[in-house]
């Protein structure tokens, strides 16, 4: 019986701290779709933090990457993937993960793609919660042409009702201004005076930032209030950030804090 | 004589700090001796531009990256293929935009502007400024920078502009500005109404659009006078008592003519302030209720701005207040503080709000006011020392401002009616006090029984009347779906007088709970059944998504998914789609979902999707109405 041979170079990357060798096969089956009894991957395993692959530039025919991360593998991986695949080389990523399926597979897709692959596909793994996305890194050399494989479907004509002829005004945005703006770090998750909540947040900062401004006041406070700065009874145009008395209206010092009916009835 | 040389500041603002921005550069400017004219966008003709030396643009842009309404019909002329790369050559002109870096189309519309403007030969005073929202305090973190370069930068283009030049100019030195307004009083109206126990539609409308048009000066009569007046005949429940949203439909009917409207189009209603509040204001500024007044621009006392001859006729200055000026409800503005600075005669609140009103104070001022929602008369009572002019009272106080809702109802079905569908507004501020919406609380406590006369203006909104013929999807969460009950029941009215062949409607409609929210559900139901517009049988849908009726969220997206095939069957078709509700990401959700739809169901790449989706857009068949 002929055992088949994989005739040429696999390489197996895994941010796992072990991967058995079967998963690896089982991978390369569903690429090549053929039963492979011999092959020889090399294997690289915890590479989370790896930035660059040691293997030379376009001499890989297959990538297997198994993971069951959503951020493996990262952008600079990538980059490498394409790097040291030969042209007409294949990549499968297997991703074997219950954490946000739908996204996790379409943004897979979207780094193929970014990076230069082609011919991507989302394959339907036997297990319930992996998924495998297969590409192919072209084999065009740079000035050659080619036709495309798939026949690109065409969509409805939409009728432009235009009486004025206007330019895209999308054409005016550099690259620059289309760049996501930067947002504050994101340790300044912190609910404090810096970073603000949207003005419909459905994130549940808003809530949390209402939280954090709690009416810190006790009873104490409210029969007999004291104010170290002396600012507290005039009002809250005059009261500091972390005065305990904020949202009250303004008293004497000494003498009981009135609720008045401004504060407890919906305000006028 | 040459003309003197003036810096044009134009506008496009939609919650008012473009506006407040845009006043600001022009009081600076004015300081250092430069005259200024000051329009909103919507105001000025745009094939006038090329003839404008020196502009400035204070522009906003709005949660889904668009321009303001005001600027709309000017940023078309712009983007016209036929203006010559040559067409701004003389003119010279800086951007200064109001965002929130927290979106992804941050500042788009300053940006696309100032690349248009150059791109059709104007030349640049200085690079855009770009105010952010997500700044400690807010947009003026940027602009107060931009403008002091700004200056510097005109007067050695042009020294002319600043006649004294700018080292005259210290600013150190806070002196006040003239008032902007004149006022006379009188004891009397010499006769001019009726008695004041007649409350007829002809005085209530010569009453609104007088004092309207003495406020603003710039506006023409037609935007002051009430399209027509409404009176309230249901005000029903319809979100479950005892469920935090209270959503309310009311009826109107018209009083004095005939409502001429189509489904889709905006009512906007100009809502009565508590009259607790007016006394409180009153009493507090120290205002006579019985005197009458007249209230003319300073400079030119016998005209308005826009060339009419200013009205003589006096009006009761408390009716003027409860009219025009905004004193339980808007916040004012930085400038206010500053001038409430120079009337306060205690020294701890004087300096109090020069702290507010500088460079300094900005975060605490933020905090104090802006934040928490403070309106005048709450400022004015925090500073109890402040005697402000009611000169100054009328210029800085906030107008007040009509509201605007989507209308609910479609006029062929209920005939001289007019619906709404209206959420009832309530928050905590950040200092944990209770505050509710003027106007929806207005309208909630009216009783129909009451007969309360309500001005109303009709206008259009982003949601054009469609075609019988023109089949349609439609995304409308919570209170979203009131235009869509106007465009379901007119269709169905069409289908029933079989006058004109109809097309199908899907229409995916979102809530919190079934038991709670499901708004208008017997209405929904009953065109989803016996062959209605709605049913499967006309080729229609009806899809709800309940968000909390499980532990995972269930939008309208997802709805949008799940019935794929049907939805680009449509699409194919030539199908419109529009978009309705109050959420920010509501509205960029349902575009990605079209996006993979497309993509799926059409068999080509997202990036073929998103371009087809576009030039549906630009085909007119990609309608969105999102409110605040």
């Amino acid at each position: 019986m002929d055992t088949k041979v994989l005739q040429g170079s696999v390489l197996a990357i895994t941010d796992n701290v072990a991967v058995p060798l079967n998963e690896v096969l089982n991978a390369v089956r569903v690429v090549k779709t053929e039963a492979i009894e011999e092959t020889n991957p090399l294997i690289i395993t915890q590479a989370s933090s790896l930035s660059s692959l040691p293997v030379d530039a376009s001499s890989t025919d297959l990538i297997i990457s198994i993971s069951k991360s959503s951020v493996f593998p990262g952008d600079k991986l990538f980059e490498e993937f394409f790097r040291v695949l030969k042209p007409g080389g294949e990549i499968f990523i297997h991703q074997n993960s219950a954490v946000a399926k739908s996204t996790s597979k379409s943004s897979l897709e979207r780094k193929l793609l970014v990076v230069g692959f082609s011919d991507i596909q989302v394959v339907q793994m036997a297990e319930p919660e992996s998924f495998g996305i297969k590409g192919k890194k072209p084999t065009w050399k740079i000035g050659s042409s080619f036709s495309l494989k798939k026949p690109v479907k065409s969509l409805p004509k939409v009728q432009i009702d235009n009486d004025m002829d206007l330019i895209d005004e999308d054409s005016l945005l550099s690259e620059e201004d289309l760049k996501k703006p930067d947002l504050p770090p994101a340790g300044d998750c912190e609910v404090g005076s810096t970073k603000k909540a949207c003005k419909n947040c459905t994130c549940g900062r808003a809530e949390e930032e209402e939280k954090v401004q709690k009416l810190g006041v006790t009873m104490d406070q409210l029969e007999n209030p004291q104010s170290a700065c002396g600012s507290c009874g005039l009002g809250d145009a005059f009261r500091c950030s972390t005065c305990p008395y904020k949202g009250l209206p303004p008293f004497q010092l000494g003498q009981k804090v009135t609720l008045s009916e401004n504060f407890l009835a919906a305000d006028i | 004589m040459e003309k003197a040389q003036s810096l044009l500041i134009l506008y496009a603002t939609e919650t008012g700090n473009a506006l407040d921005a845009a006043e600001r550069l022009g009081r600076e400017a004015e300081r250092r001796g430069c005259p200024v004219r000051l329009f909103s966008l919507d105001e000025f003709d745009p094939s006038s531009l090329p003839s404008e030396e020196f502009v400035i643009f204070v522009v906003s842009t709005t949660g889904q990256g668009d321009a303001p309404n005001s600027m709309k019909a000017f940023w078309m002329f712009l983007l016209q293929r036929s203006l010559s790369p040559q067409w701004l050559e003389k003119t010279h002109y800086a951007v200064f935009g109001l965002g929130d870096s927290g979106y992804q189309k941050y500042n788009f519309v300053a940006k696309k502007l100032d690349k248009r403007l150059a791109d059709l030969g104007g030349k640049t005073i200085m690079e855009r400024g770009l105010g952010d929202d997500q700044h400690p305090s807010g947009y003026e973190g940027a602009l107060d920078p931009w403008m002091l370069s700004l200056w510097t930068m005109l007067y050695n283009e042009n020294p002319q502009l600043f006649p004294k030049g700018l080292d005259i100019f210290v600013s150190d030195v806070k002196t006040l500005d003239q008032p902007k307004l004149d006022i006379t009083y009188l004891d009397s109206d010499g006769g001019y109404s009726q008695s004041s126990a007649q409350i007829d539609l002809k005085s209530l409308e010569k009453e609104i659009l007088r004092s309207r048009s003495m406020l603003s000066g710039k506006k023409s009569k037609d935007k002051s006078k009430p399209d027509c007046f409404l009176q309230m005949v249901k005000n029903h429940r319809i979100s479950r008592e005892g469920c935090s949203k209270d959503v309310r439909h009311f009826e109107f009917e018209a009083l004095s003519s005939t409502v001429e409207y189509e489904v889709g189009d905006v009512l906007e209603i100009l809502p009565v302030q508590s009259p607790e509040a007016i006394d409180a204001f009153m009493k507090r500024c120290n205002l006579n209720p019985e005197l009458y007044i007249i209230v003319k621009p300073r400079n030119k006392p016998d005209c308005l701005e826009n060339g009419e001859s200013a009205s003589k006729v006096p009006i009761k200055l408390k009716r003027f207040v409860e009219l025009t000026m905004d004193v339980a409800s808007a916040s004012p503005r930085r400038y206010f503080f500053e001038v409430m600075s120079f009337f306060a005669s205690a020294e701890h609140e004087k300096e109090r709000l020069e702290y507010f009103a500088s460079p300094e104070g900005r975060d605490d001022l933020y905090q104090y006011n802006q934040k928490e929602r403070r309106t005048v008369l709450e400022v004015l009572e925090d500073f109890p020392s402040v005697h402000m002019p009611f000169e100054w009272l009328v210029q800085l106080i906030p107008p007040l401002k009509t509201r605007a809702f989507s209308i609910s109802s479609s006029p062929l079905v209920h005939p001289n009616q007019v619906h709404l569908t209206v959420s009832i507004v309530s928050w905590t501020t950040p200092f944990k006090r209770k505050r509710i919406g003027l106007c929806s609380n207005w309208l909630a406590s009216l009783d129909p029984h009451q007969r309360v006369c309500i001005p109303a203006w009709f206008h259009k909104g982003s949601l054009p009347a469609p075609q019988p013929s023109l089949p349609l999807i439609l995304i409308g969460p919570g209170t979203g779906c009131a235009p869509f009950r106007g465009f379901v029941e007119e269709r169905a009215l069409e289908e029933e007088s079989k006058s004109t062949p109809t097309a199908p409607i899907l229409f995916f409609f979102g809530c919190r709970n079934e038991q709670n929210d499901f708004l208008y559900k017997d209405f929904w139901l009953s065109h989803l059944q016996n062959g209605g517009i709605l049913s499967q049988e006309k080729g229609g849908g009806f899809y709800v998504a309940f968000s909390r009726d499980q532990p995972h969220k269930v939008y309208v997206q997802h709805k949008m998914h799940e019935q794929s095939v049907k939805v680009w069957d449509l699409l194919s078709k030539g199908a419109a789609v529009y978009v309705a509700g109050s959420s920010n990401n509501m509205p960029s959700d349902v575009l990605v979902a079209f996006e993979e739809i497309v993509s799926r169901e059409g068999g080509v790449s997202k990036e073929a999707a998103v371009r087809w989706l576009r030039m549906l857009e630009k085909g007119g068949k990609y309608h969105v109405e999102a409110w605040a």
